[in-house]
């Protein structure tokens, strides 16, 4: 158990370690335009070298690696080029996630809190009326495009309710829109996964036995069918958590929200180099970071998983 | 001696609806189960075995029905009962049932101990340490060595046959008075199977069980069951004492099953098996259910069904043969000779 923690952590951060220095490269091919901001036309060519190769992007490349990773260890993203020109990236996010993590949390708190029953209800009542319904909801969701109906929502919706279209953090009503467009899709999904491993646990053999030994509809919802299909979704849970925090970009953009979701698209628009590394970095973390948590959650919930993976230890 | 009838089953018809049309499974059978005996039922595939005794308990798939006929239990039509309710009084407590899949008929997240605890918690009014000591006692009861240990272990740690005997002692944790085993050895191996037969057979003589084999294996059965019943297209076509159907069967199917066992093989010869296919039982059948895979089959039997002839006080069968008009029509030779020595023993 402890070792499988362990050997699945080493592996986390392996993965990591691949990732950014990808990133690492990667960022080396963008176009150096992207290092001077507005002044790029007013500096000569000996200006521009000069500028280059203070900031180390002359050296050889694997001492620029090396250079990278100690800013990395050092909590030093670096600092912004063009988006706010000089200013600590770290202090850009730290302004901008406390707005993507609030209202990314309630949606998805409303997602996990709709949807779930949602999926457990239409299982129950599989094939009948509610069930159809619910499973309208989720073609729908999942064939239209997104932007439809959230705009759908800004244009009628808020009219309807007189609430207001643009955000405001002085103003809750303004929070209403945003958080329940991005719900959406989150009940949708969840319902639909839960139907789907609720009806799959049903016709298990498992069921089948517990019946016939007498146990009552409840007890065998409770005691055998949700826990297990609790968890194939429960993996998945940590990294849809953490990315809460990278902001949902249309939306944010929709209502003006100054949170992390229109910053990467706007600053690689604005080819801000650092700033642009700066947030795959944390994207790719996060990710590497929710699959882990989901893989440990994962063992303490199934035991079989244990054992395969300690046989071959 | 007058045996006593533990559950009555009269004139029962079983109905599916299948892509909109209905398919009659059981056909008006009729069967008494005596107390503390040993029934087999056999049959092919298709032929309504396990229909027959899910419906026992309840268990019938959802487009399935009771079309008419009783099932009585304790003086109670169990046929009529249809909610949960009615149903959790029979359902463990009185008529357990072991099933064919042993490697899926256990929750994967849950230990062996908590799975049979749960049935014996259900089923009596032992709680807490109480509970566990009752759990540990019938693991070692169906042959689960290191039982305190084992409790706590999971299905994925269970061999096949391991987690069988884990079925077995859900099954009896229910402390129940009938139990159906449905194909319990099917999916083992040939040498586990034997042990399993060997635990229920003790089990049974522990625990005053009455036993009902569902399998399609005559070897099974000429083990452990007292009485044998054969199936055939949703029917009962053959029942009696184990060697009244073994030694002197009557009816075409039960020869023709029979005659395909290894053990009558020739040397040198291939296999007999039956031919053709059972009827559709979308349709309703005319005569004979076996009468168009019958190369002797009688006019008659395409004609009307037969009813039951008496052979003995404990053994019958539906043929025309046995009517006193009808022409004779040996039995395959090896049939003949088994007859020949039944006889001659007597």
């Amino acid at each position: 158990m402890i070792r499988y923690i362990i050997k699945r952590l080493l592996q986390s951060i392996i993965t990591l370690f691949i990732v950014l220095t990808i990133v690492f490269f990667l960022m080396r091919l963008m176009p150096e335009e992207g290092y001077f901001g507005e002044n790029y036309e007013k500096l000569d060519e000996v200006q521009r070298e000069t500028i280059l190769t203070n900031m180390g992007l002359r050296n050889p490349i694997h001492i620029q690696l090396i250079d990278f990773y100690k800013g990395l260890f050092q909590g030093d993203l670096g600092k912004s080029i063009i988006y706010r020109p000089g200013v600590e990236i770290v202090g850009i996010l730290k302004s901008k996630i406390p707005y993507s993590l609030k209202s990314g949390l309630a949606a998805l708190m409303i997602s996990l809190i709709a949807g779930i029953p949602l999926g457990i209800s239409m299982a129950l009542n599989k094939d009948k009326m509610w069930d159809s319904i619910g499973t309208g909801y989720i073609v729908f969701i999942s064939a239209f495009p997104s932007a439809v109906y959230y705009l759908f929502l800004q244009l009628y919706i808020s009219d309807i309710f007189k609430l207001p279209v643009l955000f405001n953090v002085d103003d809750m009503r303004s929070w209403i829109l945003p958080i329940v467009s991005m719900s959406l899709g989150g009940i949708a999904s969840y319902a639909m996964w839960m139907r789907r491993y609720i009806i799959d646990e049903l016709n298990k053999d498992y069921v089948k036995l517990a019946r016939a030994k007498g146990l009552n509809k409840k007890s065998i919802m409770v005691h055998h069918v949700l826990r297990n299909a609790f968890v194939p979704m429960v993996q998945y849970l940590p990294s849809t958590i953490l990315f809460t925090i990278s902001g949902s970009i249309y939306i944010e953009s929709l209502y003006s929200i100054p949170g992390m979701g229109g910053l990467l698209v706007d600053v690689i628009q604005r080819q801000d180099n650092t700033l642009v590394q700066a947030i795959v970095l944390i994207y790719s973390s996060i990710g590497i970071f929710g699959l882990f948590t989901g893989d440990i959650l994962m063992v303490l919930l199934d035991p079989r998983i244990k054992i395969q993976r300690g046989g071959s230890r | 001696m007058k045996e006593e009838v533990v559950l009555s089953v009269k004139d029962l018809v079983i109905k599916f609806k299948l892509r909109g049309k209905v398919l009659t499974a059981i056909r008006e059978i009729s069967l008494d189960i005596y107390k503390a005996e040993s029934l087999a039922i056999v049959g092919e595939s298709g032929s309504g075995k396990s229909v027959f005794v899910k419906s026992f308990i309840g268990l019938l798939d959802g487009n399935g029905w009771i079309d008419s006929g009783k099932i009585i239990y304790k003086g109670q039509n169990i046929a009529d009962y249809n909610n949960e309710k009615d149903w959790l009084k029979i359902r463990g407590k009185e008529i357990a049932m072991v099933f064919q899949e042993p490697m899926t008929s256990l929750n994967p997240l849950k230990t062996i101990g908590s799975q049979v605890r749960e049935a014996v918690v259900l089923h009596s009014s032992l709680r807490g340490k109480a509970a566990k000591e009752k759990t540990i006692e019938i693991l070692r009861d169906v042959g689960i060595s290191k039982p305190e240990k084992r409790y706590n272990q999971y299905p994925h740690e269970f061999s096949g046959g391991m987690r069988q005997r884990v079925v077995i002692a859900i099954a009896i944790a229910c402390n129940p008075k009938i139990l159906i085993c449905d194909e319990p050895t099917t999916a083992l191996d040939v040498t586990i199977q034997a042990q399993i037969l060997e635990l229920l057979k003790s089990l049974k003589m522990k625990y005053n069980l009455t036993i009902v084999f569902i399998t399609h294996d005559l070897g099974v059965v000429a083990n452990v069951a007292d009485r044998i019943a054969v199936m055939y297209a949703g029917d009962i076509v053959e029942i009696g004492k184990s060697e009244e159907v073994f030694y002197n069967s009557q009816h075409p199917y039960t020869w023709a099953l029979l005659s395909s066992l290894p053990q009558f093989a020739e040397k040198c010869q291939s296999l007999y098996s039956i031919q053709g296919t059972p009827p559709n039982l979308f349709n309703s059948v005319k005569g004979d259910a076996f009468a168009s895979r019958n190369k002797k089959a009688l006019k008659i039997d395409y004609e009307i069904r037969p009813p039951y002839f008496t052979i003995s006080p404990t053994h019958k069968a539906r043929t025309w043969l046995l009517d006193i008009r009808a022409p004779k029509v040996d039995p395959p030779d090896s049939i003949k000779a088994l007859q020949r020595n039944w006889r001659g023993n007597r």
